[in-house]
């Protein structure tokens, strides 16, 4: 009975090896990139490619490729190296920069790009019709923008509501991708997200959503040579299978390498892990807003006191966590400022639990017949790295060993950020903020204002904000910097935050390219080149 | 089956009307999504104004009501990421996700049947307990450890298959590029395997066991017996005879099995880079996109419930005992 019936079965199986089999026969299964081609995974789709929109990495990565920006951030330290503009000067009041572009770059629709499309790209974004809400728009807002005219082709003058350190100002309007009048006012808003019409040393060849975006070197353009024609941009969500990849040989970088995937990475023979202390500030903060449903509970009180502040600072050891949890060494840092721009007389709180506690005693916080002083909620989200709820735990297990019974609450990523964003988190909260290497005021506009939307927790050290307000009166370098420092140190001694570390950017790259991972965590490729 | 249709398609105006509702609260219950579109140092003015602009500050019912509005006239909104209208962004990733889909089911339906077959065939011996083993292994195994295995093993150990993306073959039919689509296919169907298998496994364990027990069901009844009797061989008793009968649970689970699969692929498209609307939902979801979301679920929503539908008909072809109206 049963062999005439298997006959089909087993003739079945057979057609399905067969199916399976040949196209393994007809193509390459796994295809590498060429020598014309740098392949750089990124872990998510940069969903608009609309330059006055930007608000992820994966976007601004691919757009700094596209698109001129004014000055550019430098590699080695975080200066500002001229690219679209080739000199400023700024106007006896403070309120006008005035910046001179070079000649002969071109537009993708054969136009020259003149003052006209720099005062263009930055009034579009300004527009308030056009409802945009990216990193452009923070950078105008935070710059002070009131105004920006053509003086003549090449020669553009920015306008502002009140003098502001000069780096800041140029870095902050260096943020902006410049585009050109012509394709842009032809498009609409969504033509404008979708198909981007640069002028900078690459075009976009190809956008794949939520696969891959190809992009075409401009041989023509000015200001500088890439040394790959292509650079594809392939996105993969998943870490495990970016390293894959990478070790396939299918990617030549990728981001956001986990602490299991260093030693496979290493001992891989074609790839190399590159770790640097990147620029996002990783934080725990400690809410002072008014009125929310813990401020009246003995720990949302008991944090109000800059005394409990700064003995939990002394009851976490970040360096621990980086090494143990996240696999890397990093730095503990002084305060919200960023390498090489911080206090240097500022040494970051050592982990001595035994101080946190006499601290907490001193300050009228003793230990309850449970050993608990008072009981704090933490919160985090979801995920793995630097800001993960590894982190979290720790960080929670840390302050409970000194007896401030600390229990994590973990949050969906919208609601965390709903939370974050209407200063409702809290007590304690875990995150990071973007920071940079190139202005100590870029790290500090956290903090503008004891109201403002980025001051998540509202501190407001009235020293602090007297000062911040002074800096722009500054009439030298020298006199500014010491208001800086001085901001620092009311900072590091009246802390709204634990401080933590600068969130270690953990990079994979291919043997088969000579790249140096950033701070920023920018991936600038057009200087890279196979070895 | 006219008044059966009628019937059918009223109750699915509901069940539409049900389910964008519940998604709608609840996605406005997670809080105010306004300051989502302002930029962080946007003052209470600007974040009133833009507020009012896209009517979040109306009742939630209200807003609710020009969503139906806008859903009759297809216009779901614009994303919150993409700046682009949602509906487009959804439909654009539909053929990546279809093509899993359709391949995955394929790949269950003719592997859990054969094997579903010979195992019933086979009561009792030691290749029947192996199926069922293996069966149970294919049903408690999560798909995002099998995916991140089999990209360890057959990807990157064998290279035998390529570890991510996706080569699209619904997409160029459909702008008109039926060569491209057809120097398309091999390269295609090296990319599906992996993830289809992934997406599959759980159900192709879980058909293979259902068609073990219709098919046993069915090879103890009476009209089998009778055609042993009338001596008809034993390949044309299965095929023919037992076979066609077990096929109407099959056919049941089989279709629903679709919409199971639609689910299934948010994970499964998120590990093998898979450029469909299961990632999309889940990246939207995480952003609070809501018009993307409403724009996800409701076209899952739409393929389950015209699937449902077909398979309603079908089963009349299947079985002439089985009357619509």
């Amino acid at each position: 009975m049963n062999n005439k019936v298997n006959l089909p079965v087993r003739g079945l199986l057979f057609l399905l090896i067969i199916l399976f089999t040949l196209p393994l026969v007809v193509v390459n299964a796994q295809d590498k990139p060429d020598q014309d081609t740098i392949v750089i995974a990124i872990d998510s789709d940069p969903a608009t490619l609309e330059p006055a929109q930007v608000s992820t990495r994966a976007g601004a990565n691919i757009l700094s490729h596209v698109f001129l920006q004014l000055y550019e951030v430098g590699q080695a330290d975080g200066s500002l190296v001229p690219y679209l503009a080739k000199d400023y000067s700024i106007s006896e009041d403070g309120l006008e920069t005035t910046f001179t572009i070079n000649e002969g770059v071109m537009c993708e629709d054969g136009s020259e790009m003149t003052a006209e499309d720099v005062a263009y790209s930055i009034k579009r974004v300004a527009d308030p019709a056009n409802g945009f809400s990216g990193n452009s728009n923070f950078d105008l807002e935070a710059s002070g923008y009131v105004d920006v005219k053509a003086v003549d082709k090449y020669k553009v003058t920015v306008t502002f509501k009140a003098p502001q350190d000069d780096k800041l100002r140029r870095g902050l309007l260096s943020e902006m991708y410049m585009h050109c009048k012509g394709p842009y006012e032809k498009m609409t808003l969504e033509e404008a997200s979708q198909k981007p019409s640069g002028n900078g040393p690459y075009r976009v060849m190809e956008w794949v959503k939520d696969d891959h975006v190809t992009l075409e070197r401009v041989d023509s353009f000015p200001l500088r040579k890439g040394n790959f024609k292509y650079i594809v941009w392939k996105v993969i969500p998943e870490s495990s299978t970016r390293a894959a990849e990478l070790i396939a040989g299918n990617v030549d970088l990728i981001s956001n390498v986990t602490a299991e995937q260093i030693k496979p990475l290493n001992d891989s023979g074609v790839a190399t892990v590159q770790i640097v202390n990147g620029t996002n500030r990783f934080y725990v903060g400690f809410s002072q807003v008014p009125g929310l449903p813990f401020s009246d509970t003995p720990g949302g009180k008991a944090i109000l006191d800059a005394k409990v502040r700064v003995a939990l600072q002394y009851a976490v050891d970040p360096i621990a966590i980086c090494e143990n949890i996240l696999g890397v060494t990093c730095e503990r840092m002084t305060g919200m400022v960023n390498k090489p721009n911080d206090n240097p007389d500022l040494k970051p709180y050592p982990y001595d639990p035994a101080k946190a506690e006499e601290l907490l005693d001193a300050a009228g916080y003793p230990k309850d017949a449970n050993g608990v002083r008072f009981e704090l909620t933490l919160q985090a989200r979801k995920r793995s790295g630097p800001g993960g709820s590894d982190v979290a735990q720790a960080i929670a297990q840390y302050l409970s060993d000194v007896g401030v019974k600390t229990e994590v609450q973990f949050l969906e990523n919208a609601e965390f950020i709903n939370q974050i964003t209407n200063h409702q988190a809290g007590p304690l909260f875990l995150l990071s903020t973007g920071g940079s290497v190139w202005s100590a005021q870029y790290d500090m506009a956290d903090f503008p204002a004891p109201k403002a939307t980025t001051n998540y927790i509202e501190y407001s050290n009235p020293e602090y904000f007297k000062l911040w307000d002074s800096l722009p009166f500054a009439k030298t370098a020298e006199e500014s910097r010491a208001i800086e420092l001085k901001m620092e140190e009311i900072f590091y001694n009246d802390p709204p935050w634990l401080m933590l570390y600068q969130g270690p950017e953990v990079w994979g790259v291919s043997n088969r390219v000579d790249y140096q991972v950033r701070p920023d965590g920018q991936t600038i490729v057009y200087a890279t080149k196979l070895k | 089956m006219f008044k059966y249709l009628v019937r059918r398609l009223i109750r699915s105006g509901f069940t539409i009307l049900g389910v964008t509702f519940v998604t709608f609260i609840s996605l406005h219950l997670a809080g105010d999504p306004t300051l989502l579109y302002v930029s962080q140092h946007a003052s209470a003015n600007e974040i009133a104004e833009t507020k009012a602009k896209l009517g979040f500050d109306r009742p939630i019912l209200e807003q609710y009501t020009r969503f139906l509005g806008g859903m009759l006239r297809g216009d779901l909104g614009n994303s919150l990421a993409a700046r682009a209208p949602a509906l487009p962004l959804v439909l654009d990733r539909l053929p990546a996700t279809i093509e899993l889909t359709f391949f995955a089911m394929i790949l269950a339906t003719v592997i859990s049947i054969p094997i579903g077959i010979y195992a019933a065939i086979h009561r009792g011996k030691a290749s029947d307990g192996g199926i069922m083993l293996l069966a149970i292994i294919g049903q408690s195994m999560p798909s995002f450890w099998l995916g991140i295995m089999l990209i360890l093993f057959v990807g990157l150990s064998l290279r035998l298959l390529p570890i991510s993306g996706q080569v699209p073959i619904i997409k160029p039919i459909l702008e008109g590029n039926i060569n491209e689509a057809i120097q398309n296919l091999p390269d295609a169907f090296l990319h599906l395997i992996m993830p289809a298998f992934t997406v599959a496994v759980f159900s192709i364990s879980r058909n293979a066991r259902l068609v073990r027990s219709a098919m046993l069901e069915v090879l103890t009844q009476d009209y089998v017996v009778t055609a042993r009797s009338k001596g008809l061989s034993e390949r044309t008793i299965i095929i023919r005879h037992a076979f066609r009968n077990a096929l109407v649970p099959v056919i049941t689970v089989l279709g629903l099995e679709f919409g199971f699969l639609l689910g299934g692929v948010v994970i499964t498209e998120t590990v093998f880079s898979w450029p469909g609307v299961g990632r999309l939902l889940f990246n939207s979801i995480n952003q609070r996109d809501i018009p993307v979301v409403l724009a996800a679920v409701l076209l899952f929503e739409f393929l389950f419930i015209g699937l449902i539908f077909a398979l309603d008909i079908l089963y009349v072809y299947l079985d002439p005992r089985i009357r619509l109206d």
